[in-house]
């Protein structure tokens, strides 16, 4: 019962240059993170690793900054590994759908893991006077934080030069005269990175929200 | 209707003095590309995070002993895969295949709750056959209910059963499609020929391939069998 994230776009998807259109946002990165589901789905264990690897870096700095705790975040990546292994099934191999797909588990269990943290506060509490135990007012809501990081995780996987070419642009802010004497490529060149990364961080990001609604 | 293409709408997103003229006044008007400028704008204001921290170094081999010590989901026969595959039933289904007569039972309850006029909906699957996937169909340019859509799988047949409502009377036929979800490929499976209900029977490759997002267009009678772009309703096998 999932509605396509693109309807309003969705007629741009027929028609000659609209083919054209969606092979420029695909990549082999796309493939690589395709096949590696489809195998996590067939249950191979390196696989998992690999997943792992690629990934838990930001399943765990987004359980770090939802929940504030080392030890907490450390348990909720576990987890969501874990849950990522037993419900392989559930997952549909597609560009996206892996750091989606774990954003979307980690969700819950970080969810869990604040349940279980009121429920300790309950428990404390009944014994105890504790002044507010949580104290969000600052900070972001969990799916900017989520959005942000996917953003991060995907521009750390762009092929160089694309890669120190985003972070010159976006991190630090430099123009895209700059950037192009910086990096010895012509200015046109330097924009065209710019903007087919810019459009590669709207698609992984398109992907995320899909799959987490 | 001709759109700019979404590089130029990246560069007017990053920088609005250095879009073309023209550029910029089409996006001005149209709706669809000045959502995606919005949106290339969106993302640029998430750019800025910190740099992912890894977690302990320790926490990969006790990831892997946890999988490995519960391989098999405790819920879900996902241990089963070579049966499942002989079955001919593709993974991606069979893992949803039994939370599905519960869900469909819940999608259609709240559509007759909240319709009304609740369309004659998908036939209960006869004995042999099993519901694997289904999805609601809506309009495109809203959340406004079109129906639904079922993928059916019986012996060795695999059928998508569509039982649309309100497509409108816009002139032409509907023409049931199956677009992947990778977005590049689309593929005709048939028309509905009498009123809003239709089967069709598909190779379970397809589905197999990514081909779930089912879509009905209208078509003109102008001999071009290609997709009018006029989509009716949509929805994505689930």
């Amino acid at each position: 019962m999932t509605i396509i994230p693109f309807p309003a776009r969705a007629a741009r998807l027929y028609g000659g240059p609209v083919v054209t259109e969606a092979t420029a946002f695909r990549d082999e990165q796309d493939d690589s993170v395709h096949t590696l589901a489809a195998r996590l789905v067939a249950g191979e264990e390196t696989a998992l690793e690999e997943v792992y690897d690629r990934w838990s870096p930001l399943v765990h700095t987004y359980a770090l900054r939802a929940l504030r705790d080392p030890h907490e975040a450390e348990d909720v990546t576990q987890q969501v590994f874990v849950a990522a292994w037993r419900s392989r099934h559930t997952l549909t191999p597609g560009p996206a759908a892996l750091p989606a797909w774990l954003v979307g588990i980690a969700r819950h269990k970080v969810a869990d893991a604040r349940a279980a943290r009121a429920r300790e506060a309950g428990r404390l509490a009944a014994v105890v006077a504790l002044p507010g135990a949580t104290d969000n007012a600052v900070e972001l809501p969990d799916e900017e934080v989520a959005e942000r990081l996917v953003v991060r995780q995907a521009v750390e996987e762009l092929p160089d030069p694309r890669r120190t070419i985003m972070f010159l642009a976006f991190w630090e802010e430099h123009s895209h005269a700059e950037i192009a004497e910086k990096v010895g490529l012509p200015l046109g060149t330097v924009k065209s990175h710019v903007r087919r990364g810019l459009m590669k961080l709207h698609q992984q990001l398109e992907g995320v929200r899909h799959e987490s609604r | 209707m001709s759109h700019v293409d979404p590089e130029q709408l990246a560069g007017l997103a990053l920088d609005p003095d250095d879009a073309p003229a023209d550029v910029r006044e089409h996006a001005e008007t149209c709706p669809e590309c000045a959502g995606l400028v919005a949106a290339f704008t969106g993302v640029r204001r998430r750019a800025g995070e910190d740099a992912l921290v890894a977690p302990p170094p320790g926490l990969r081999a006790k990831v892997l002993e946890e999988a490995r010590a519960g391989g098999a989901a405790p819920t879900a026969p996902a241990a089963d895969v070579g049966t499942t595959r002989r079955r001919g039933v593709p993974l991606w289904l069979a893992g949803v295949a039994a939370g599905l007569a519960l869900l469909a039972g819940i999608g259609l309850g709240r559509l007759g709750a909240d319709g009304g006029d609740t369309p004659e909906a998908v036939q209960p699957p006869t004995d042999d056959s099993t519901v694997v996937a289904t999805t609601a169909l809506t309009a495109l340019d809203s959340d406004a209910e079109r129906g639904e859509a079922s993928a059916v799988q019986s012996d060795d047949t695999f059928t998508i059963r569509v039982s649309a409502s309100e497509l409108g009377d816009e002139p032409g036929v509907h023409e049931v499609w199956l677009i992947n979800v990778d977005g590049k490929r689309m593929i005709s499976i048939g028309l509905l020929a009498s009123g809003d209900e239709g089967e069709f029977a598909v190779p379970v490759d397809l589905i197999d391939e990514g081909y779930r997002i089912v879509d009905i267009s209208v078509e003109p009678d102008d001999g071009d069998p290609t997709h009018s772009g006029v989509s009716l309703a949509r929805g994505e096998l689930t």
